[in-house]
This record gives C-alpha cells, sequence and structure tokens, in this order.
C-alpha cells in the first residue's frame, strides 16, 4: 500500500462537483482508493462517501492506494488535489 | 400578507395552481423471484438516467449549464457504487425495489442533513429528488404536467424539484411559491435563471390555498398575498411596472462604459471574497476588483494557508478578471474578525488593538508569505496590493520594503512578476484621513472604507443599539474626511477609490462625483445600479448638491437634502 498526506485547497472543499471529478478519476484504477479523513477510511471511487465526510477547504487528508496500480492511482489522486479537483 | 424567504426578485400576479403530491405508497413484501425484482429496478434506473439526462439537456438549453449540473450531480450519485450498488445488494437479499430504494436514499439523507454545511445539507434535497423520481417510476405515477399551465399561473408547491422546473415554460409562469427551500436552494437558483419571482418556505401554503385564488408574489421582499383587497393589488400593479421598466433600462446600462451625465469616465469595481466571486463581477459587468477580502482563505481552516494555496486563489482571480485591476486587501484580522488558530490575544478594545496591517508588520514571517503569493499573482493579470488600516506613514514604508525585497528575491530566482505592481492603502481611520497628503506621497492609490472610517471617526460602536443613531456616513464630519482624502489623492495625482457600502448609495454617489473619486467599487449585484445613477448626474448638478450639503449643520438635515435630489 501506498499513502500521502494532502492539503484540500480548493475553496468548497469536497462537495458534489470536486468528489465527482475526483471519484470518477479514481474508478478505472484496479486499486482500493480511501481517503482518510477524522481518522475514518472513505471509498474513493464513491461521490456519496467522499461527500459524507464533509471535507472542507484547508483540511488535511490522506490518500491510501491498495493494488496492482497502486502506484499510479497514488500520482493521479494527488495532481487533482493540487490542480484543486475542477473547482 | 404572509412572510416567506425573498428568493428571486421582482412581482408576480396571478392565478394558483397548486402542484398536488402524489403519495408514494407499496407494500414492503419480501419478494420471491428477486431475478425479475432485479430486472424491475435495473429498468428502472436506466429509465431515471434516460430521462433526466434528458431534461438535463433541456434544461441546459432553455437555462444553462450551471442550472444543468444539478440534474447531472443526480446521475452521478445514482450511478454511484454506495447507491445503486447497495440498492442491489437489498434486493438481492430479498427485499422489494421500492423499500431498497428508501432505506439508502433516507440513510443518505439522513446524514447529509445532520452537516453543518449548507452546500452539504442542499445534497440531502438532491438524493430526496432522486428517491421521489426513483419510486414514482416503480409504482407508475406519472409527473403532474406543469408545462401546459394558462399564462399568468402562479406555482404553489411543497418544493419545486428540478425535474417540474424542467417543464415550466417561463412564459406562463408569473411566480412561486414553496413550502421549502432557502436563498441557495434549488428552487431558488432556478427560478432566478428564469427570472420568475419566487417566495419560499411559506409554512402550509399547499393546503391553505386552492386552484384559481389569486396571488401576488414579491419576490423582492419575500411577501405573499392571497386573495389581495383591491388596493393593495392595484398597488401591485404600478408596482410590477415600475420594476420591469426599472430592469429594462438597468439592461440596457450592460457592457456601456461608466460615465457621469457630463462624459466623464469613472472607474466601476466588485468587493468580492473569494476567487469565485470574480466570476460574478464578471457576470455582472464589473470593470476590475477593487477589494478582494483575502479573510476568506484564512478562515474556515486550522493552519496558515501556504504561499503556494494563496498564490492559487490570487492567480484565479488575476486570471479570470482578464487583465483588469484586482485589488487584493492584505490580512484585515483582529477587531471582529477572529482567527482562533492565530492566538491573538483577547483584548479590552479589540477595535483599537492588534489588527490588520498592525498585527501582520508585528508578524513578518506570515506577512511575508502573503505578499510573496501576491506578488507571485502579479504575473498573471493586474494585480495590486492594498494594505488595510493604516494609520501613519511607516506602516505604508515598511510593507513597500517587503514588496523590494521580495522583488530582488524573484529577480535573482528569475520567478515572474509585474514590475510595477502598485502599493496602496486603505484610508479609514481618521489619523490616515488627517495625513492623507502625507500618505499619497507613499501610496499608489487610496481606496476609502467608509464602514471603519464611519466608525473611527464617530468614535461609535455599530453594534452597540444605544449608539447605533450615530453611525451615519453623512455625519458632516465623515462627509468633511471623505472629501479631504480625494482632495489629497487627487493633488498628488494618485487614484481615489471607495469601497466600502457608501460607493453604492444612491445619496452619496453625487457627492463622490463632486468630490472627484475615480474608482467606486460596490457587491457585484450593484454594479448595472450604481452605473445608472453616475450616468444621471454631471459634475456641474453634483457640485451644486455638494455645496448645499457641505454647507448644512446636522446630518438629518444632509440626508433630507440629499432625499429629495436623488436620481434614482
Amino acid at each position: 500500500m501506498v499513502s500521502q498526506k494532502i492539503t484540500i485547497t480548493n475553496e468548497q472543499g469536497m462537495h458534489m462537483r470536486p468528489a465527482s471529478v475526483f471519484s470518477q478519476a479514481m474508478t478505472p484504477f484496479a486499486s482500493d482508493v480511501k481517503v482518510v479523513f477524522n481518522g475514518t477510511a472513505y471509498d474513493a471511487k464513491s461521490v456519496m462517501m467522499l461527500m459524507s465526510a464533509c471535507i472542507k477547504c484547508g483540511a488535511e487528508i490522506e490518500v491510501q492506494c491498495d493494488g496492482a496500480d497502486e502506484a499510479d492511482a497514488l500520482k493521479k489522486a494527488i495532481e487533482l488535489i493540487e490542480s484543486g479537483l475542477g473547482d | 400578507m404572509i412572510n416567506g424567504i425573498a428568493a428571486s426578485r421582482g412581482i408576480g400576479i396571478g392565478s394558483i395552481c397548486v402542484i398536488k403530491e402524489h403519495e408514494l405508497k407499496y407494500e414492503a413484501v419480501k419478494v420471491e423471484d428477486v431475478e425479475s425484482e432485479k430486472k424491475r429496478f435495473d429498468d428502472a434506473i436506466e429509465q431515471f438516467k434516460a430521462e433526466t439526462m434528458e431534461m438535463a439537456e433541456d434544461i441546459r438549453k432553455r437555462i444553462g449549464p450551471k442550472e444543468a449540473e444539478i440534474l447531472e450531480g443526480h446521475l452521478v450519485m445514482i450511478t454511484d457504487p454506495s447507491m445503486s450498488g447497495e440498492m442491489g445488494k437489498m434486493i438481492a437479499a430479498g427485499q422489494c425495489a421500492e423499500s431498497a430504494v428508501e432505506a439508502v436514499c433516507d440513510m443518505f439523507i439522513g446524514m447529509f442533513s445532520k452537516m453543518d454545511d449548507e452546500m452539504m445539507r442542499q445534497r440531502a434535497s438532491d438524493i430526496s429528488d432522486v428517491k421521489v423520481s426513483l419510486l414514482k417510476i416503480l409504482l407508475g405515477i406519472e409527473d403532474v404536467d406543469i408545462s401546459k399551465v394558462a399564462p399568468g399561473t402562479i406555482l404553489v408547491a411543497r418544493d419545486l424539484t428540478p425535474s417540474m422546473t424542467s417543464q415550466i415554460v417561463k412564459e406562463n409562469v408569473a411566480g412561486i411559491i414553496t413550502e421549502v427551500g432557502g436563498k441557495t436552494s434549488h428552487s431558488a437558483i432556478l427560478a432566478r435563471a428564469l427570472e420568475i419571482p419566487a417566495v419560499l418556505s411559506v409554512p402550509d401554503i399547499t393546503s391553505t390555498v386552492k386552484d384559481k385564488d389569486t396571488a401576488i408574489v414579491d419576490g423582492t421582499e419575500g411577501v405573499v398575498y392571497i386573495n389581495p383587497e383591491g388596493d393593495v393589488l392595484s398597488q401591485y400593479i404600478i408596482k410590477r411596472e415600475e420594476y420591469i421598466k426599472k430592469q429594462a433600462e438597468l439592461q440596457g446600462f450592460m457592457g456601456k462604459e461608466t460615465v457621469t451625465a457630463d462624459g466623464k469616465s469613472v472607474e466601476l469595481f466588485c468587493n468580492i471574497g473569494t476567487p469565485k466571486d470574480a466570476k460574478k463581477a464578471m457576470e455582472c459587468d464589473g470593470e476590475g476588483i477593487g477589494l478582494f477580502r483575502s479573510e476568506f482563505l484564512f478562515m474556515d481552516t486550522n493552519h496558515l494557508p501556504t504561499e503556494d494555496e494563496q498564490f492559487a486563489a490570487y492567480k484565479e482571480a488575476a486570471e479570470i478578471m482578464q487583465g483588469r485591476a484586482v485589488i487584493i486587501r492584505t490580512l484585515d484580522v483582529g477587531g471582529d474578525k477572529d482567527i482562533p488558530y492565530l492566538n491573538i490575544k483577547k483584548e479590552e478594545n479589540p477595535f483599537l488593538g492588534y489588527r490588520a496591517v498592525r498585527y501582520c508588520l508585528g508578524n513578518k514571517d506570515s506577512y511575508m508569505v502573503q505578499l510573496r503569493a501576491i506578488v507571485r499573482a502579479s504575473a498573471f493579470g493586474k494585480v495590486k496590493i492594498m494594505i488595510p488600516l493604516v494609520t501613519c506613514v511607516e506602516e505604508i514604508r515598511a510593507v513597500k520594503e517587503m514588496v523590494a525585497e521580495i522583488k530582488k528575491d524573484f529577480d535573482e530566482k528569475n520567478i515572474a512578476y509585474d514590475k510595477d505592481i502598485e502599493v496602496g492603502c486603505m484610508i479609514e481611520t481618521p489619523a490616515a484621513s488627517l495625513i492623507a497628503d502625507i500618505m499619497a506621497k507613499e501610496a499608489d492609490f487610496f481606496s476609502i472604507g467608509t464602514n471603519d472610517l464611519t466608525q473611527y471617526t464617530m468614535s461609535v460602536d455599530r453594534g452597540n443599539a444605544d449608539v447605533a443613531y450615530l453611525y451615519s456616513t453623512f455625519q458632516p464630519s465623515v462627509l468633511r474626511s471623505i472629501k479631504h482624502i480625494i482632495e489629497c489623492g487627487t493633488a498628488a495625482g494618485i487614484p481615489v477609490g471607495m469601497c466600502g457600502e457608501a460607493a453604492a448609495d444612491p445619496l452619496m454617489i453625487p457627492l463622490l462625483i463632486s468630490f472627484g473619486l475615480t474608482e467606486f467599487s460596490v457587491n457585484p449585484v450593484l454594479v448595472l445600479t450604481a452605473r445608472c445613477i453616475i450616468s444621471k448626474w454631471s459634475k456641474a448638478d453634483a457640485d451644486a448638491l455638494a455645496a448645499k450639503v457641505l454647507s448644512l449643520d446636522t446630518e438629518a438635515e444632509i440626508v433630507a437634502l440629499l432625499k429629495e435630489s436623488a436620481k434614482e
């Protein structure tokens, strides 16, 4: 498993659009992708789960990827969050 | 008269059509034939997706892409593994499709409606829309067709769902009243996009009115009249005509230059709080950003935003404004704005204490981070630095020294920035006003902050009801101060703007024209109104009025004269 901590910088946090951009980008990966926030792991391929975490701007999360393409999945996830999730 | 939430401006008068909601009743039986139940569910999902896509396309064409996103969100939600996937699992375990849909949706509705975030709570109503649509498909219930209502209809519904909205024929619907929803709910967004007057959150309205009742919907004030008296009705007919005329007049100012009646150009900028608001400023035809409050970056977070985080936000605003001015006010913390992680000590008199530029210069390391981010962003547009709450000239000099240091560092590291980036200051204290001539030698521009200037000049806490009567920008002392600041700026050849609420006040605008203000910065929604009022005053008329105003002794006399002379 690979993981990395990162801060959410897009203004509205993980609301509908950023969450769906993120989950849709993660879905094609074979690896399990989880977002850990406040001690709970959320399925990053589920927009509903991501939104239910109520992650706001400035929050620090950890992205965990586990599987055959875990390195690529993590790279993509971090890139997306750094670019503000299309917000 | 019934009160509700004013959600979409304008006045609608017409005949009520109540949209009755069907009861979505079913028996939650144990399913024997799981395979065919699964197929019934899958078919319903497919039908839901097809219908939703069609409605989204329709809304995109008729209203706009932003509004269509609501329905596209519904598609994303239903295809989510934790939605249709979970429902499928429950059906496989023997539940009927209806109860699987209801159970999963209700769980998410419960979860989202408890969140302390308006945007997230809004998702609860999305899921509720999805649930109702799916149940209707499963139970074979046809939606009420509101596309065929007669012209002049006032729609009354418990809630206006996006699917209902997609059927609205704008020409036929004069107004909307609902029982639920707030200013940011979908009903409100869609009503505003369709420019239909709407009042939301009117309790029990669907059960207290009947079809064909006459209703007035005042979406500006947020009030509704059912079967009004003749005199109220005739008053509102006149009000509606006036509103329509005014709107048409204001629309005529879209895309026009801001000029006074005698042809002198002034700048009309916007006050914003986030980069996203810059889009709104552009939509509202703002000519630049006169005040970008940087506090949003520091609030709602638990750490000092990094240089990169701040740079991204400033750059975004600069790019949205496409080369138009973006004046960024550096952190204005303290006073009534507390940011817990900065650990500013509680003070006896926070407004007279460690706030704004005083705090920033006392914490140069973190101030440096913000200034660097702003200077970096200057490579992407016309970015300017504005220092809040200055009281002596050393403060401007200190900030300029820091900026010079940053430029030197950037030159060494080959980091791009605008070499002519301007450093100006807010003039919002009596101290700064009194030495505005000295300040003008150091600052590249002034911006008058009327809220603080009034508070400090009048020595009044406007939150204190016992003294709030003294809080008025039309006090002779405050007006003299404003006039003095503008004259000092003009004499030194620097632009003088105003970014307080007063810049959009129809009573204040003629005085500002007379004094020689060069830049008005207003809330984006007030751009056209301000441009319209500015266009009605010539320098000569404004001067004549200002001379009279300055000869008066009291605030009451001044306001009375300005009201009498107002041009709206």
